[in-house]
């Protein structure tokens, strides 16, 4: 099979790969948002667009990442408050990148790649333990009512798709009224036992990027790490279009992992998570 | 582990950034009720949405306050953001000076679910009373 020798070759240096994966994602995150503080962007961009056409080849800086750092950065110092987790996710993959291309030690750029995304892990599995309205169920009980997530899915349950409308709709319409009024509405279930499901799901989430953060802190290259990883990516994606935020951490899984089949696996869900920001059906 | 201290910079300065940007976004939360969505901490999916939030102004229709007005829209998404007493206070003398009312009143509300009886309300977080001679 010629074909699958050829993506193996490709996916032989999973840095390069990475890094050329993140540089994709990066450059339609960055159009996307450019229109947002575009006085400040507008001056980077021009000069950035002519360093970079007159001497890319002839210096050593990594001149389209320092630009798209600088881009991320006027977002941040803009809007700190505002930009999504993934933006500072970003900007802590891109200065690493950066310094790769100084330094050029792969270990250095791995160690970078696996503390982040442990952190990342941790600090996101700690935020849900100390919410009291993630930990109670409450939080999925309201967002399945709504179907607000795992909304592809209730495309096959058509009564719950109804009940989740329903529930929609009384919700919009209480929001007209006074809240002094003290009015409450009762939700209709779009599940029989939804209550104790949205508990154990709620425990499940958290069991999960914990064992996950954990597993790539002990064995970065584990494959078990890894397939626990990737099937806790496809997992989020399942419940939420989060493809933005997914892309990036199946890169790092790229970066980190050593197996062609499960580089192979992340470079797919990559791939669909880019298709999904660029056509609007995911979120950047 | 790093045999330098560059080396360990550049090891470890990254995700230690990172964790200082975490204590910050819990500070802010705590201190300054920033919504666990925002602020580089990944608090995100830990509770409904602040978009969700409702500013209510009697007499006022918060809908039309913002139409083809960015500050109003700045202002009044920030309190969204943070709904702690130096934005509500900021919302309400922009509001002042934008109606022709004597005295205002700006409220936050919270959506809140019981999941034992299925109940969906909404609970107050933070109000503020203004009137233009304290301005």
């Amino acid at each position: 099979m010629k074909y699958w020798s050829d993506i193996e070759d490709s996916l032989k240096d999973n840095i390069e790969r990475a890094i050329q994966l993140l540089l994709l994602v990066l450059g339609i995150y960055i159009l996307i948002v450019a229109e947002k503080y575009r006085v400040a962007k507008l001056p980077v961009i021009f000069i950035g667009l002519l360093i970079w056409f007159f001497f890319r080849n002839k210096t050593k800086h990594p001149i389209v990442w320092i630009g798209f750092l600088i881009l991320l950065i006027i977002d941040l110092c803009r809007a700190y408050f505002l930009v999504a987790n993934h933006h500072f996710m970003l900007i802590f993959m891109v200065i690493p990148v950066i310094f790769y291309a100084y330094h050029k030690r792969s270990d250095i750029l791995l160690k970078n790649i696996q503390m982040l995304l442990v952190v990342v892990l941790i600090a996101s599995a700690a935020q849900k333990i100390m919410s009291s309205q993630f930990m109670s169920g409450d939080f999925y009980y309201y967002m399945l009512n709504r179907g607000s997530v795992f909304g592809v899915f209730f495309n096959f349950f058509p009564e719950s798709l109804e009940l989740a409308k329903s529930n929609k709709e009384s919700v919009l319409a209480m929001s007209e009224l006074d809240p002094n009024g003290l009015e409450s509405i009762v939700l209709k279930d779009v599940f029989s036992n939804l209550s104790f499901i949205s508990v154990i799901f709620a425990w499940v989430t958290v069991a999960v990027e914990f064992i996950v953060a954990l597993a790539l802190l002990w064995k970065p290259r584990s494959i078990w790490a890894h397939l626990l990883f990737a099937a806790m990516i496809i997992g989020i994606l399942c419940t939420r279009l989060e493809t933005g935020f997914m892309a990036l951490l199946a890169i790092c899984g790229i970066f980190l992992s050593n197996n062609i089949k499960l580089r192979l696996l992340y470079v797919i869900i990559v791939m669909a998570c880019i298709t999904l920001v660029v056509t609007k059906l995911g979120y950047h | 582990m790093a045999n330098t201290p560059k080396e360990f910079f550049l090891k470890y300065g990254i995700p230690i950034v990172a964790i200082v940007v975490i204590a910050i976004q819990l500070l802010f939360v705590n201190t300054q009720s920033l919504t666990k969505w925002k602020g580089g901490g990944y608090g995100m999916y830990t509770g409904i949405h602040y978009y969700y939030d409702q500013i209510y102004i009697p007499g006022l229709s918060v809908d039309s306050m913002i139409v083809d007005n960015n500050e109003m829209k700045t202002v009044l998404g920030r309190l969204k953001l943070m709904p702690n007493d130096k934005n509500l206070k900021m919302a309400a003398k922009l509001v002042l000076e934008t109606s022709e009312k004597d005295s205002i009143h700006i409220q936050v509300w919270k959506p809140e679910v019981n999941p034992e009886n299925s109940n969906y309300t909404r609970v107050l977080i933070n109000e503020i009373h203004l009137k233009k001679s304290e301005l």
